[in-house]
């Protein structure tokens, strides 16, 4: 028994990182209709930042998200002015391949820079854990959570209670509405898609802490991150939570019941198994991109 | 697909030249060079260019992109080492069985992807090359994990080389380029096209979508796999990173972008640039991180910049050459339309049987209620008109029939038997054929393509056949005469007219030989001159049989050709009745003219 | 105040809108009456802004307004409630409205003024301003789209088939609101397809047919006509000649 409220208490910890992680594709699709394939390299990216700047400065990852999230806020309005932009009107497959080929620059430009052995930040805290009563959980994994939460609740706020965020979620809902109360579409665009990347950002810190990381990890953070879609649907911030949670236990629980080689696999095989017998996803997933009026 | 360079002789027989030349040069080359640095540089640009030709018939025919396509690489290698070294024999022998294995394993992603679009077969895809390196790293006992399979060393002489591989990459890509070829020709070929164009349409009249996309992706790996299976022997060692690597997928799909995807050639002359460049990455700059760099950057320059490709660039550059100074085809009067063959046309008027009856449909849209328990029959030999203000449903309505949407309550029959839960194909094999509002011919395909789309059943021996059967030519000639278009008959539908296609959408749809045709709107944003043709066309089938159900906004078309008429109100069928009582029916005035809506006086008024 | 000369507009190859003169006075009720596909929702995107006229001119209180984007056009006082859904429908009643001062966000004081203002207009965004927008009915959901249109207390407002889809109390509830605004002293626009619906509620009635302005006048004087009767359900006035006629 402890060892299942353990495993579960780790998962929901794990998927409080997932979810940030996730929110920034899902706002991101649901502005532009963009799956950004690149934002696993762009966490692993975040991650390299943060394991700089702890390194060399000593800066502790965690508190490195109020640097890692503004750089990443200016990367991600550079990707959207130079390649996203200019494809706007094009098939969402263009998209995925054009953010593809990005994510292979980014992972070569990291092992160019930082090489191709495997890092990880670690604070003093990075060894302890917190003991509840033989359940234990690792400090780094809880105040990871905890930043995890608080950065997520700060979007939900700037989504909520401001104009921009309002504007936002107006041009998800509906671009020629938006339009036409003044909302300009590819200001309010480019503006999403930095937001997102940013809080990858953010996630990419917590990452550099938690994980062993090296340029070529962020494919299996690709894979997270369209389980997480597959699960949880696309374009609403619950979506991304509720998926990431899912995601966060299934993972935990194959550690602990079957084995920690095989738990790689259950992004994957969540995949097909949801798409097999609801393609519509578990939560009514957006996936098809043609549904007819 | 390489149209306009077929079409101009000149061009042509440059091409066929240039093609054979380098052909010749490709087989030869071993024996007159013995420089294994090039060799090995041909293998690979083999390699990579069966993956591309495979790759290009799912994903530029049909439309779908595969990132996992050197999963096929990797399932070939470890069947051909696995076997070899367990079971024995010479890998050769095994080739075979690597192609199969990638097959199957494509089509069982078919089935897993077979109720899925776009975006989601990308993800099966990437997911299914990955846990298939899961796999080979974690069951050892199989594979060996990453310490990996080693290969007995080939035992032919030396003073052969590599020629083995060489030559039997050469006959798969051969193979491969046949089997791009003859699918192109054939009805899978067609099926393929129309899905990727557009999807729904396809099913509307006669593809079974989800066996043409199996087929399309098992053909697209069937070759690879072999190919990866000479790929294992050749370089002796297979391991889980290099065989499930990502990056070959992305080699071959930018292979297919890059020459050109749809095209039979394309894909072919992509790999022959994209090979050298991975060679001197891997040379000049130490492969790894700079081979990332050059593929991943290329990936998106190419689709910012160059987005269609080689070939298609080049194509579209003569044929604006050629055009230039002569007339457009296009935009022409109308050619001559002739009467259809065949029993004299005599008016039969309805028979009193119910060919379709639709019983308290319901579908609603994020909580607005499109059809609210709408109900109402055709009479089969009617012309029977569908009106109603815009929004009162005939569009879903005309989607539930047509099985492009599901309802989400009711019942739907045709000619005595229960439609609502069949495919869009299996309704039109039932004889029901439709056209769309905003006409959706399959603009890529020329005319004559397009017209004969359409089939009437499923077979497994009807996909082999050629697209473009004589019979069906001359039927397709015989429909396109009687729409006024035959003229057009090898122009590309992309260069139609809104009005000209919708006579294409109609003869496609009489194609199907459907006892029933839903037309949305076939009088919309068209000329008066052939909204007449349009009616006189509709009259003429009718006499010989069909029976139609029309949903139109102009009501002299309406008045003048349909009886009955039925009337949609929000969500419901209101009425139903001859034009002339539809004309004096004040449920009708209301609903169409405005509802009698008592304001005591104009509200506006100063 | 608002006058169209010679618009000419369309999407893609061909125009819709094929020279269209129009004129609207202050404080009047038009209603734009027409078939399907006459081009009477272009003539509202080409005056927001939403569709760029390729000739002619829109002047808008003495000033040239073609070309420009949709925000500048509202800043000068005109806004429209599009066709069917343009709605946010994530987003809560509450937000919905104030979406429609997007343009004045920064005048926090004003908008709070404004809308309490509209709510008085409209008691639904009172009353249930925390509400889905998604989960309203049709009618709700035309109120709050007009409540929204009112945030930036404009002079014009342009409404694209205000009757689209609606059930008979439904309309009730439109016409309704319609009527409000009208008190409130705004200028309107109105697209209807719903021909006594749109001209018993206006002071002027224009018909529109194949992207050019057939008939403007008082709205009972083109409601009496009995041309409108034929249009609808007789032969059309000008070309689409009967089918009939062809065979007979």
């Amino acid at each position: 028994m402890t060892e299942f409220i353990q495993a579960t208490a780790f998962g929901l910890l794990i998927g409080g990182v997932y979810a940030l992680f996730a929110s920034g594709l899902t706002l991101i699709f649901g502005v532009m209709k963009v799956i950004n394939i690149a934002h696993g390299a762009l966490l692993i990216l975040g991650a390299f930042l943060a394991f700089t700047l702890w390194e060399q400065l000593g800066i502790d990852p965690l508190a490195s998200i109020v640097i890692t999230t503004p750089a990443m806020f200016v990367l991600g309005w550079l990707i959207y002015r130079t390649m996203i932009g200019p494809l706007r009107s094009a098939p969402l497959s263009s998209t995925v391949l054009l953010t593809f080929g990005l994510a292979l620059v980014c992972e070569a430009v990291m092992g160019l820079a930082w090489g191709n052995n495997s890092r990880s930040a670690r604070p003093s805290y990075f060894d302890q854990s917190f003991d509840l009563s033989g359940i234990v959980l690792p400090k780094a994994q809880v105040y990871a959570s905890i930043v995890a939460v608080l950065v997520l609740a700060l979007l939900w706020l700037f989504l909520n209670r401001t104009w921009t965020g309002r504007a936002i979620r107006a041009a998800s809902a509906n671009v020629q509405g938006a339009a036409l109360v003044g909302v300009n579409i590819a200001k309010v665009s480019a503006l999403t898609f930095a937001v997102g990347i940013a809080t990858v950002g953010a996630a990419g810190s917590m990452v550099s802490v938690l994980y062993p990381f090296l340029p070529g990890s962020h494919y299996i953070w690709i894979a997270r991150v369209l389980s997480i879609i597959v699960l949880g649907g696309l374009g609403s911030l619950q979506g991304a939570v509720i998926g990431a949670m899912l995601l966060g236990l299934a993972e935990v629980y194959t550690q602990t019941y079957i084995s920690t080689a095989w738990a790689t696999a259950v992004p994957y095989v969540l995949i097909f198994l949801v798409l097999f017998f609801r393609p519509q996803g578990l939560m009514g997933t957006r996936l098809r991109e043609d549904v007819a009026v | 697909m390489t149209g306009a360079l077929e079409r101009t002789g000149l061009d042509r027989r440059l091409w066929r030249g240039l093609i054979a030349v380098a052909a010749l040069l490709l087989v030869t080359y071993p024996l007159f060079f013995d420089d294994l640095f090039y060799q090995n540089m041909i293998i690979l640009s083999l390699i990579l260019a069966i993956g591309a030709v495979g790759l290009n018939i799912i994903m530029g025919y049909a439309g779908y992109i595969s990132l996992g396509q050197s999963a096929f690489i990797g399932l070939g290698a470890y069947t051909v080492g696995i076997a070899s070294t367990r079971i024995g024999g010479d890998p050769f022998v095994w080739i075979p069985l690597a192609g199969v294995i990638a097959a199957l394993f494509a089509a069982l992603l078919g089935v897993i992807a077979m109720r899925t679009r776009g975006f989601a077969f990308v993800i099966i895809t990437i997911a299914a090359l990955f846990i298939l390196q899961i796999v080979a790293i974690n069951w050892d006992s199989l594979t060996q994990g990453t310490s990996g399979i080693t290969v007995p060393l080939p035992t032919w002489d030396i003073s052969i080389q590599n020629w083995p591989f060489y030559y039997t990459l050469i006959a798969l890509l051969g193979a491969s380029l046949l089997l791009s070829w003859w699918i192109r020709r054939t009805k899978i070929g067609t099926g393929l096209l129309a899905i990727r164009e557009d999807e729904d349409k396809a099913a509307t009249v006669g593809i079974d979508t989800p066996v043409y996309k199996i087929i399309g992706f098992m053909a697209s790996a069937v070759f690879l796999g072999m190919a990866g299976g000479v790929y294992g022997y050749y370089i002796a060692f297979i391991d889980p990173i290099a065989m499930f690597d990502i990056v070959i997928s992305v080699q071959i799909i930018l292979a297919v972008i890059l020459g050109g995807r749809g095209t039979l050639w394309g894909p072919v002359l992509g790999a022959a640039t994209i090979e050298p460049l991975n060679e001197l990455a891997n040379q000049e700059f130490g492969g790894g991180n700079s081979r990332l760099l050059i593929f991943g950057g290329l990936l998106v320059l190419t689709i910012l910049l160059l987005p269609k490709g080689i070939i298609p660039s080049v194509r579209d550059f003569l044929e604006r050459r050629a055009k230039r100074g002569r007339a457009a085809l296009v935009g022409g009067r109308l050619g001559e339309r002739r009467a259809l063959d065949g029993k004299p046309a005599t008016a039969t008027g309805g028979t009193g049987q119910n060919l379709l009856e639709v019983r308290g449909l319901h579908k609603h849209f994020e909580g607005v209620r499109a059809l609210d328990g709408c109900s109402f029959a055709v009479e089969a030999g009617t012309i029977t008109g569908l009106i109603g203000p815009n929004g009162s449903g005939k569009t879903t309505a005309f989607n539930l029939i047509g099985g492009t949407m599901g309802a989400d309550a009711g019942e739907v029959w045709f000619d005595g038997e229960r439609i609502d839960r069949l495919p869009p194909w299996r309704r039109a094999y039932a004889g029901l054929g439709r056209t769309f509002q905003i006409t959706r011919v399959f603009t890529d395909m020329t005319v004559l393509e397009n017209v004969v789309a359409p089939l009437r059943s499923f077979s497994w021996r009807q996909l082999r056949a050629g697209a473009v059967s004589g019979e069906e030519a001359a039927r397709a000639d015989d429909l396109l005469a009687f729409a006024g278009m035959a003229e057009y008959r090898d122009e590309r539908a992309e260069a139609l007219s809104f009005g000209q296609r919708k006579l294409v959408e109609l003869a496609q749809v009489l194609m199907l030989d459907p006892k029933l045709i839903l037309l949305d709107e076939p009088a919309g944003g068209i000329n008066p001159t052939l909204i007449a043709r349009i009616a006189d066309m509709i009259r003429e089938l009718n006499a010989r049989g069909k029976t139609f159900l029309i949903v139109e906004h102009n009501m002299p078309l309406v008045l003048g050709l349909c009886d009955p008429v039925l009337v949609l109100a929000s969500g419901e069928c209101i009425c139903a009745g001859a034009p002339d009582e539809i004309q004096r029916d004040p449920q009708v005035l209301d609903a169409y003219l405005g509802a009698d809506f008592k304001l005591e006086e104009p509200v506006g008024a100063p | 105040m608002l006058h169209l000369d010679g618009v000419v507009a369309g999407y893609g190859a061909g125009d819709v809108l094929q020279g269209v003169d129009l004129t609207v006075d202050a404080g009047s009720v038009t209603c734009i009456v027409g078939p399907n596909g006459a081009g009477k929702s272009t003539v509202l995107r080409a005056i927001s802004g939403l569709l760029r006229p390729r000739e002619g001119t829109i002047t808008y209180e003495g000033r040239e307004i073609h070309g420009r984007p949709p925000e500048e056009i509202l800043e000068l006082g005109a806004t429209q409630v599009p066709q069917s859904d343009g709605l946010f429908a994530n987003l809560s009643v509450r937000e919905n409205v104030l979406m429609g001062a997007y343009i004045a966000r920064r005048e926090r004081k004003l908008i709070e003024r404004r809308y309490a203002e509209v709510a008085e207009l409209f008691p639904l965004v009172g009353d249930r301003p925390d509400e889905r927008a998604g989960n309203l009915s049709g009618g709700q959901r035309r109120s709050v789209e007009f409540a929204r249109s009112l945030m930036l207390d404009p002079a014009l407002v342009m409404l694209d088939e205000p009757s689209v889809g609606l059930d008979p109390k439904a309309l009730k509830v439109v016409a309704a609101a319609i009527k409000r605004m009208v008190e409130a002293g705004k200028t309107l626009l109105v697209v209807e397809q719903n021909v006594r619906f749109g001209l018993r509620m206006s002071t002027h009635g224009v018909v529109m047919e194949s992207g050019r302005v057939l008939m403007h006048d008082r709205a009972d004087a083109v409601l009496n006509n009995p041309e409108m009767t034929d249009l609808f359900f007789g032969g059309t006035p000008t070309k689409a000649p009967s089918p009939t006629a062809s065979r007979a």
